[in-house]
């Protein structure tokens, strides 16, 4: 599974675009959080493997942002492994070990775009890290 | 309870620990072994249980003295790193305090961490003021100190180790910033603190063995409790310890400063105490497990001394990750380390192990019969419920100029949507008429808002009154959990509350 943001503005909200795709392309997609009103929004998005490209390309056409979300960085010096982090992670990527420590499993993280454990983290051990720019060449705001 | 037959002394234990035979276990090694063998086994062979616990204590902070500058300086005002620090005493005692912020980096820097730095062996940057006497003419000063160069460094916290803790939930429909941590919206989370079965209180509930005197581990270093912490209510299992210790010997490990968002700084203190199993009562109370700890569920949305409460729930539950609340569940996660908690018992366990860490008999006892009462205050200060008044309300099936109509009659300027149950839907306001009116529309539907800022009746009136301000509004409807309208406030009920 690989995870999508999906960014809308104002003039997309009022077209059915992800249910279009999904019907399109038959892709059955798992919303992970979706935050949008009337002036916009985003949704944050889990796609199979198989078909991502072609689903990012589909939303890419009709001018949607899309970025693929990139980790979240966990200094673990200064973590102390409370584990306030854990209930908040709504995909399940961080759980305590065996031995109580707190471990983050970079397979699930959706990171940055997510980002909803960082300033819970009483430690300031968990940053998150800024999109690269090169590799999302078409995260950018659709000019007005 | 049948009386103990058998008892052994704090003198024989030390004893042993001076041979090397004391037979030492952690809390969590003597839950196992009273479990598989019994109480009378577990007394018979166990001198010692090592409790711990490492969690946010705020009231927690350092004594240090710096010495005397040339000319002296009897500081007035001081600052650590920019996080000010108080000056309660003499010229150059200083008191650094766990939650005070930087002045420069407020809520991710403070007192908490000023003590980690000095701790850690740090530079840390002082910068004083005064206002000069002909004894210590200086009016100013700056340099920078380490903890060699202090006189005296002690950790004095005199509200420590609390015996267990709420479990945090949010009802409200706003992520809340609390000193239990970052709370999600209807109950999508939930918040705890404190080491359950570990927590060195829990394991001795009578303040048998521990009192003034009685050496401890503190933040990687021997200390010792001083007494009872402020807020101390042993009668329902709330009890605190204050305790001291000397911060120059103590570890970064078990001293971290913390930061949480939107509630200020604190400091992370590594505590354990040394329980001496003098009879079989105190193995028994020793054995005591995390489903046997019960803590209320309170709702941290509503801002008040006295929170509604959803239940209670065990320590069990809230470390196996999710609990039930109003029979949904809810995923629990720690805001102490667990895992810093077993380190510092099996740490102290090692101490006595190696014969580095003696026992002592309380000089005297902590209460055990008293309860933390709540502010005497003599002004009161105004509710929501005290002010609200019955809300103009319409359903969404009536038209604009039956709507219209009522806002004269009745002369408001809100007017609540709600379903045949009383529910909130919508509000309609004056100026949504007027404009239907300019634009020719007929549906309320068109007009409609239907996200309504809203207020509790139990709320202060400064906080919802502060609410219609952020959003630029004149009136808020009152709800309860179910969303039912319950009145409506406005900002004329506010003023002329103030204007009084």
């Amino acid at each position: 599974m690989g995870r999508i943001l999906i960014r809308f503005d104002e003039d997309q909200i009022k077209e059915p675009i992800a249910s279009q795709i999904i019907i399109e392309y038959k892709v059955p997609m798992g919303i992970l959080s979706a935050h949008i009103n009337s002036k916009g929004g985003e949704i944050l998005a889990e796609v199979p493997d198989d078909i991502l490209e072609k689903v990012v390309n589909a939303f890419r056409q009709r001018g949607v942002s899309i970025t693929v979300p990139k980790l979240i960085e966990v200094d673990s010096d200064k973590c102390f492994s409370c584990g306030s982090c854990i209930a908040l992670c709504p995909v399940e990527a961080i759980s305590f070990a065996n031995d109580s420590t707190v471990q983050f499993d970079k397979e699930k993280c959706v990171g940055s775009s997510c980002s909803i454990c960082v300033d819970a983290c009483p430690a300031r051990a968990i940053k998150s890290i800024k999109h690269n720019s090169l590799e999302n060449p078409v995260n950018r705001k659709k000019k007005s | 309870m049948s009386k103990p037959t058998k008892t052994r002394s704090i003198e024989e234990i030390n004893e042993k620990i001076r041979k090397g035979d004391a037979q030492v276990l952690t809390a969590e090694e003597m839950k196992k072994l009273v479990e598989s063998s019994g109480v009378e086994v577990a007394f018979k062979e166990v001198d010692v249980v090592t409790t711990g616990t490492f969690g946010a204590m705020c009231s927690s902070g350092a004594v240090i003295n710096i010495g005397h500058s040339d000319p002296p300086i009897k500081i007035e005002k001081a600052w650590m790193n920019d996080v000010e620090v108080c000056h309660p005493g003499a010229a150059v005692d200083l008191f650094i305090g766990a939650t005070n912020m930087s002045e420069k980096l407020p809520f991710e820097y403070g007192g908490g961490h000023v003590i980690q730095d000095l701790v850690a062996g740090n530079e840390v940057q002082l910068r004083a003021t005064a206002y000069g006497t002909d004894c210590y003419p200086r009016t100013s000063v700056k340099t920078t100190l380490t903890k060699d160069d202090l006189n005296q460094f002690y950790l004095l916290n005199f509200r420590n180790c609390y015996q267990r803790y709420n479990c945090a939930v949010n009802s409200s429909d706003e992520v809340i910033y609390t000193y239990m941590s970052k709370l999600l919206p209807r109950f999508r989370n939930a918040t705890f603190s404190g080491a359950g079965e570990l927590n060195p209180l829990m394991n001795d509930p009578n303040y048998e063995t521990m009192g003034m005197g009685t050496r401890i581990f503190l933040g990687g270093a021997q200390g010792y409790i001083i007494g009872e912490g402020t807020q101390h209510s042993p009668k329902n299992l709330n009890g605190t310890l204050m305790v001291k210790g000397d911060a120059k010997k103590m570890s970064p490990e078990f001293l971290q400063g913390a930061a949480f968002t939107g509630y200020g700084t604190s400091l992370y203190v590594g505590l354990g105490v040394p329980i001496p199993i003098l009879n079989e009562g105190l193995a028994k109370k020793t054995a005591i497990q995390d489903k046997d700890i019960l803590t209320d569920i309170v709702d941290y949305s509503v801002p008040r001394r006295d929170r509604p409460k959803f239940g209670q729930v065990s320590y069990k539950e809230l470390k196996s990750g999710s609990i039930t609340v109003n029979g949904k569940k809810v995923r629990a996660s720690s805001l102490s380390s667990l895992k810093v908690a077993k380190k510092v018992s099996y740490t102290l366990k090692s101490w006595i192990d190696e014969g580095r860490f003696f026992l002592t008999a309380p000089v005297e006892r902590l209460p055990t019969n008293t309860v933390f009462k709540a502010m005497r205050q003599t002004e009161e200060i105004p509710f929501v419920v005290s002010v609200m008044h019955p809300a103009v309300t319409c359903t969404e099936d009536e038209e604009i100029q039956a709507i219209a109509k009522r806002i004269v009659t009745r002369s408001v300027n809100h007017i609540v949507v709600v379903d045949e149950a009383g529910k909130l839907l919508g509000i309609v306001t004056s100026w949504d008429i007027t404009r239907a009116m300019a634009e020719g529309k007929t549906a309320l539907s068109d007009i409609e808002s239907h996200n309504v800022v809203t207020a509790k009746p139990d709320e202060p009136l400064e906080i919802a009154s502060k609410r219609m301000a952020q959003n630029n509004i004149s009136a808020l409807p009152v709800i309860d959990i179910e969303r039912k309208v319950l009145g409506i406030v406005t900002s004329e009920d506010v003023s002329r509350l103030l204007g009084r």
